[in-house]
Order: C-alpha cells, then structure tokens, then sequence
C-alpha cells in the first residue's frame, strides 16, 4: 500500500439520495410483503396432505419418468407428428388472417393514433381470450380432433401476429412510401412496393417465432380433445402410466428442440 | 451491350421456399384431416355457441376468491421463478461463468424446461403435489425459471465487457464484478421483462385449473361438468378484466422503468 | 519495482504480441510507453497484472511473481495495481461515488460489498480520492452523465481508491480532445508523484511523451527499439520507433 492519504468525513448525502434509498428499501419490502399475503391468500392443502401426497407419488414419478416405455414410441411419433402439422397450420392461418388485421392497428398506415385503436383493442381482446377455451369451444362446436386445434391456435395467434405486425408497420421507414406518393403512385401501389418489401423479413421471423410457440401450445390444446399428443398424455397422467409419460415427453422435448434449432437458424438469416 | 441479367440464385431461393412452405402446408392439412368444410361451419357453430355463453351473473360470487387466488399463483410464480432463475443466468453466461462445462450444463437444462409449456408443467404435477394451487405455482415457477433465464443470459452476454476488465484488473471476485458491473447494466431491462413475464403468467394461471392447477380454472372444471354455459361466460368476462387490468398496470410500471 | 523477465506473448491466432521483452522499472518511475498500433504496448502493460498472461517468461511487481500467481494470490496482487483504460470502462448506470467504492472491492468485507455495504472509511476515502481528482461534488451523478474528461478523472479516482503501489494506463487520454487531455495528464502525474506511484502510461502523441515522462520506452513489432530519457528521445529516435517518418504526427498532435 502507498502511504495513507489523509481520511476526511463522510460528506453528508443530498436529499434526493436520501429519498431514493428510502424508496428503494419501501419498494423490497412491498414486494415481500405482497408475497406472503399471496401465499396465505390461496386455497392451500394442510402440510401432511402435501407430505402424504409427495411421499406416496414421487418415487414412482421418479422412477417413471426416468424409465420411458419404449414400446409406445411409434404412437409418440404419430401424435407429435400430427401435432406438428396442427401447430402449421394453426400458424399459417393465424398469419394469413393476421395480417391485413394488423393494418387496422397500425398507426401509420391509418392516419392517427386514434384511428388505429379500435384495431388494437380488436387484436388485444382476441390475445386475452384464454387458448385452451377456445379449443373447448372448437371441440364442442366442430367435434374433436386436430382441427379444433388448428382453429383455436390460428385464431388465437392473430391476436399476437396482429399485434407483432402492426409494431412492425409502424417501425417502417417512411421515405419509400413519400418517394412512391411522390412520383404519383396510388394507396395500393405504396402499400405494395413501399410497405410490404420493408415488413416481409421480420414478419416471416415473427412467424417462425410464434411457430415455436404454438408448436408448445398444441401439444397442450390435445388435452382437452383438439388432437395432437396432449390426448395421449393426459390420459396417461391421470392413469399415473408415467413411464409411458415419459416417452410422450421425450417425443415431445426432441420435436420443440429440432424445431426451435431449425427456427432459431433461419430467423437469424432472415432478419 | 444487353441489360444485366437477374440474380438467378436470390430468384430460386425464393420460390423453393414458398414451394416448401405449400408442400409442408399441403402434408399438414392431408395428415390432420383438416377440411374446409369444418372450417366454415365450426366457424357458425363458433358464433352459436358464443350465444349460449350469455352471462349468468349469479355466479359471479364465487368467482372472487378463486380470482384473487388466481392472480396470487401468477405472483407467486413469477417471484419464485425470478429467484431461482437469477444464479442460473449467470452459470449460463459465457462471461460471467465459471468453465464451459458448467455453461453447457446449464444452457441444456434450461433448454429442457423451456420446451415444456406451463400446463404440461402443472398437469405431470398436479398428482404429485395435491391438486389445487401448489401444482399451479411449481408449473408457473419452472416455465418462469426456464424464460427468465434464457432472456437473462441473452442479456448479460450482450453488455458492455469494459467495466467487467476494470473490477477484475483491480482485484475483485467473480460475485462482486457480477453485482457492481454485470447487473447494474441489466437491472433495468431485466425488472421490465419480469413484469412481462407476470402478464404472460396471469393468462396461463387462469387456465391452470382446468388440469389441476389451482384458480379460476378448477371453476371451469365444474362449469363444463354441468353444462353451466352462463357461469362460463361470466368466468370469461371476469378473466377478460382482471388480464387487462394487469395488462395496464405492467405496461405502466414498466414504461416508467425504461 | 516492476521486472519483465524475457516476457513473450503468443495470442491464440498465431500472433506474436511480444517477443522477449526484459525491463526493469524503478519504484516511483512515471514510465511512458510509445509505439505504432500493434507494436505490444497494450499487451506490455497487460501483462503486469495478468489479465493477459504470457506465454513464457515471467513479470514479477515488488518481490511478487504476477505471472506464477494462482486466484487468490493474483486478486491480492492486483489489489495494489490500478488501471485505467481508453473507454474509461465505467459501469454507466451507476453513480459516480459507487464506480470509485468498486476499487476498494478487494479489500472490503465480502458479503457486506455484495449487499452494496462499505465501511465508512471506504467512502470517506473514495470521497477523497475525488476531491483529489478535483471532482467532489460529482460524486451522486450517474457516471454517462459526465464528460469524457471527468469520466477518465473517475476512472482515475477508482484507481488511486485502491491505494495502488502501480498505475497501469492503456491510452488514458486517446479519447479526449488535446486540452482535456493534457489536464488529465498532469492529473495522472501528479498524484502518481503525490503518491509515489510506479506509473506506466501507453502513449501515442510524441511531444506529450517528452512532457510527462520520466522515461520513454519505445515498441516496434513486439520489441523494445528505445529506452531513455525524454532528452534523449530525439525525431530521429521516435522515426526508429514508428519505422516512418513523423512529421505528420508532430502537426496533428501535442498541441496543448
């Protein structure tokens, strides 16, 4: 060490310091504080209940999960498959009736923000309505099966494409369509060869990311009857078959990693 | 002196994909069966059915307390998954972990747990856990942990390394470069991806119930039982407004930490 | 005070930074390094507190080898040796006062620093050390908020918190402007001689090599072509060192 340089006091801290820690310190102890009245505000089984439940059933998850019945493996293929292709089509139809919806959201195609508000509010209400009910909904009113599925993940994707695309209209360079306007073009040919070249990358990443996301969401959409590998697996959850869980898992796991690699690959070409 | 000829490779490119993108389009629709017929009259039957969810709103009562619990297991999970996920973002960090081993370790498991949706998560764990809102937590607290953590690294690997060779060139150890170099630059983004992440939970929670998970959904369960349409559609306009409620609040929150 | 004993640095492309470089520094000694982009000087100085190790070899600072030191020991080691760096290297969002305390991480109490905890003789001492850079009353500022000249004097101010026995500076002042950069100069020199601080500085601009230094070390091709007295380091020598002329250099730079 260099030799000690003279130690003065600590100069007092300003104010707005002062107030900002004292924030700071109210704010961690508002967040605990919400955590526990969370925790004691549910409905929650006495501790012997959970001891009893965990101590009778998780050797056997355990052991299930860690041995997967190979025999199924065929019927995993099948329904992850078909699963698959429910999350394509779900997707493609999501994007194909997202897209011109999203124009109604996007502030500068419109005009104004006001004017692109219904759109949004539009698209914000179809993203809240929960997946899985409208999976419910397809299955009771069109029967079960993989295009109930399809219908309630396309319809529920637009909610979130037309959102994404809309954020993308807005994020586009405006110089294109003020050359176009410019030279005499019309509404139709600004939004042919101004708008949608500039858009078309980052939507087709858009997609592929939602593609990702749907191709998880089907496998769930099969519990309640719109096809995939979600029938099979719940069934076997609730006969407590978790080596055959497992297998259905694995096909599931490997099908989301495969895809998410390919996907991850092309976006990044993309875009 | 004729005109430059076209890109004839960009021009193959383009049409192979959208060949591809019929041909995969094509084998999904024949393999699921998928017909347009369905398609229009599911969409009238659709419609229909909308009208037999008229609210019935003496069911609303009931609906306060699973709600509330609702949104608790959305909380919960989220705190729980945040928690968890923090060291982990830093073991999967090629900057801020301790060898390449423990990186590839840790980037696996997490790939393994973002490849399974949070109802899956709630479903496996409903049996094993008791039925009600704890499977709902553990679900949200796994899905949590596995995106938290992923973004978080996608974070951290992308900071400014300068300050990082400071603190390390004056002697500090890894703990202390991660919290005086590493989180000050990511606190902020982090803190509003969190909140985001919460949005995300509120909408699943709603759902997990009707695996076992705790909430409004276990509500669902008994709704469908029945055939109580009315109640389920108060249960959906109830749903509706507490997720634009919080919707609203994040989005505040989060527009003033940015 | 500082040995380089034949030290080589092979990066792992192939390139050779440093081809056996001995040099003994003398406690004290504000020791100013010059030569082309390329020419090691930045691999020189990072070798002294190893955050690029050499190859073969050895640097050894007081009576400690750098090079052979294992974490802890190298931690301790580089407790005593502050850096300063081109791009200030500064954590932005945090305040002034919390990027000087981050010099005293080495010696503060480990679970206190993590909880953001200093005793209050660290920050009386980081207070200080900015006083002493003359920018006190910038202590509660968020560090982007500053200019590049009080950010470098921050950096500064890091360093001197860590009370070091060496100052390691990697082009201080390439990124400010000549009258900023010769204030921070004179800074640097002057608390180095306050303190008595063994100083090595990597320098581009010639005449402000001849004004601050005690000593002048010239690089080319990872060798040392020069070692002398600023006197002594006449247009011819630095054309020797550049491997060029440098006429050009002297009418852009050094201008106060």
């Amino acid at each position: 060490m260099a030799q000690p340089a003279p130690v003065s006091t600590v100069p007092p801290r300003p104010p707005r310091v002062r107030r900002m820690l004292v924030l700071q310190y109210l704010l961690v102890i508002g967040l605990i504080a919400i955590t526990i009245i969370a925790w004691f505000s549910m409905d929650l089984p006495t501790f012997q209940r959970v001891v009893r439940g965990f101590q009778t059933s998780l050797m056997r998850v355990i052991n299930g999960l860690l041995n997967p019945d190979w025999e199924i493996l065929p019927l995993a293929w099948r329904s992850m498959l078909e699963t698959l292709f429910m999350a394509i089509l779900g997707t493609f139809l999501g994007a194909v009736l997202a897209f011109p919806l999203s124009f109604f959201g996007a502030r500068n195609l419109l005009g104004s923000n006001a004017a692109s508000l219904p759109g949004k509010t539009v698209l914000v209400g179809i993203r809240t309505f929960p997946e899985i009910l409208l999976a419910l909904i397809f299955v009771a009113a069109a029967g079960p099966g993989p295009t109930a599925g399809i219908m309630a993940m396309g319809i529920h994707s637009i909610g979130f494409l037309g959102k994404v695309f809309a954020d993308v209209i807005e994020g586009i360079d405006p110089g294109p369509s003020e050359a176009i306007r410019a030279s005499g073009g019309n509404q139709v040919q600004v939004f042919l060869f101004a708008v949608v070249p500039q858009v078309i990358p980052e939507v087709m990443s858009l997609v592929l990311y939602r593609f990702e996301i749907n191709l998880r969401n089907a496998a769930v959409l099969g519990m309640v009857g719109a096809g995939g590998i979600g029938l099979p697996l719940i069934q076997r959850i609730q006969y407590r078959l978790w080596d055959e869980v497992a297998t259905l898992l694995f096909m599931m796991v490997a099908f989301v990693i495969v895809v998410d690699a390919i996907s991850s690959f092309l976006r990044r070409r993309l875009v | 002196m004729g005109l430059p000829k076209a890109p004839v490779l960009k021009a193959v490119q383009s049409w192979a994909t959208v060949a591809v993108v019929l041909a995969l389009l094509w084998v999904s629709a024949v393999q699921t069966d998928f017909n347009f017929e369905a398609l229009t009259t599911g969409t009238a039957d659709f419609f229909r059915f909308f009208t037999r969810l008229a609210p019935d709103w003496r069911a609303l009562p009931e609906q306060w307390q699973p709600l509330i619990e609702t949104i608790s297991i959305a909380w919960l999970g989220t705190v729980f998954g945040s928690i968890l996920a923090f060291p982990l973002i830093f073991l999967a960090s090629f900057n801020t972990t301790f060898n390449t081993p423990v990186l590839w370790v840790t980037r696996s498991l997490l790939t393994l747990l973002r490849s399974i949706p949070d109802l899956l998560f709630a479903a496996i764990l409903a049996p094993v856990l008791v039925i009600g809102p704890l499977p709902g937590v553990a679900a949200l607290t796994l899905f949590t942990l596995a995106i938290i953590a992923k973004f978080g690294s996608e974070t951290v690997e992308a900071i400014d390394p300068g300050p990082l060779e400071a603190l390390r060139a004056a002697g500090a150890t890894r703990t202390q470069v991660i919290v005086y170099a590493v989180i000050p630059q990511v606190a902020a983004t982090m803190t509003s991806y969190v909140l985001y992440v919460f949005e995300i939970n509120v909408r699943s929670s709603t759902v997990l119930g009707l695996v076992g998970g705790g909430g409004i959904g276990m509500l669902l369960n008994t709704y469908l039982a029945f055939f109580d349409y009315g109640a389920i559609g108060v249960l959906i306009i109830v749903t509706f407004a507490v997720v634009i409620l919080i919707d609203q609040v994040s989005n505040f929150v989060r527009t003033r930490l940015l | 005070m500082i040995k380089f004993q034949d030290v080589e640095v092979t990066y792992k492309t192939g390139l050779k930074a440093l081809k056996g470089v001995s040099l003994e520094i003398p406690r004290g000694q504000f020791v100013v390094i010059v030569g082309l982009s390329g020419a090691g000087k930045s691999t020189l100085i990072r070798t002294v507190n190893n955050l690029v190790p050499p190859s073969a070899g050895e640097v050894i600072v007081g009576d400690r080898s750098v090079t052979r030191a294992r974490a802890a020991e190298l931690r301790r080691i580089r407790s005593d040796i502050g850096m300063i760096f081109q791009t200030f290297n500064l954590v932005k969002r945090s305040t002034v006062l919390r990027n000087v305390l981050a010099g005293r991480l080495s010696d503060a109490n480990p679970l206190a620093s993590l909880a953001g905890v200093f005793s209050r003789s660290d920050i009386a001492l980081a207070h200080d050390c900015l006083a002493r850079v003359g920018i006190p009353e910038k202590a509660y500022v968020r560090a982007d908020a500053l200019s590049g000249g009080q950010q470098q004097r921050v950096g500064i101010a890091r360093a001197l918190a860590q009370r070091p026995e060496v100052m390691l500076a990697d082009e201080p002042v390439a990124s400010l402007d000549p009258p900023t950069s010769h204030s921070v100069m004179q800074d640097l020199k002057r608390v180095s001689r306050e303190d008595g601080i063994t100083t090595l500085v990597n320098l581009h601009f010639i005449d402000m090599a001849r004004e601050y230094a005690d000593r002048i070390v010239g690089m080319r091709d990872g060798l040392i072509v020069f070692d002398g007295t600023p006197e002594e380091a006449s247009d011819e020598a630095f054309e020797n060192i550049y491997g060029r002329s440098i006429d050009i250099e002297k009418d852009l730079r050094g201008a106060a």
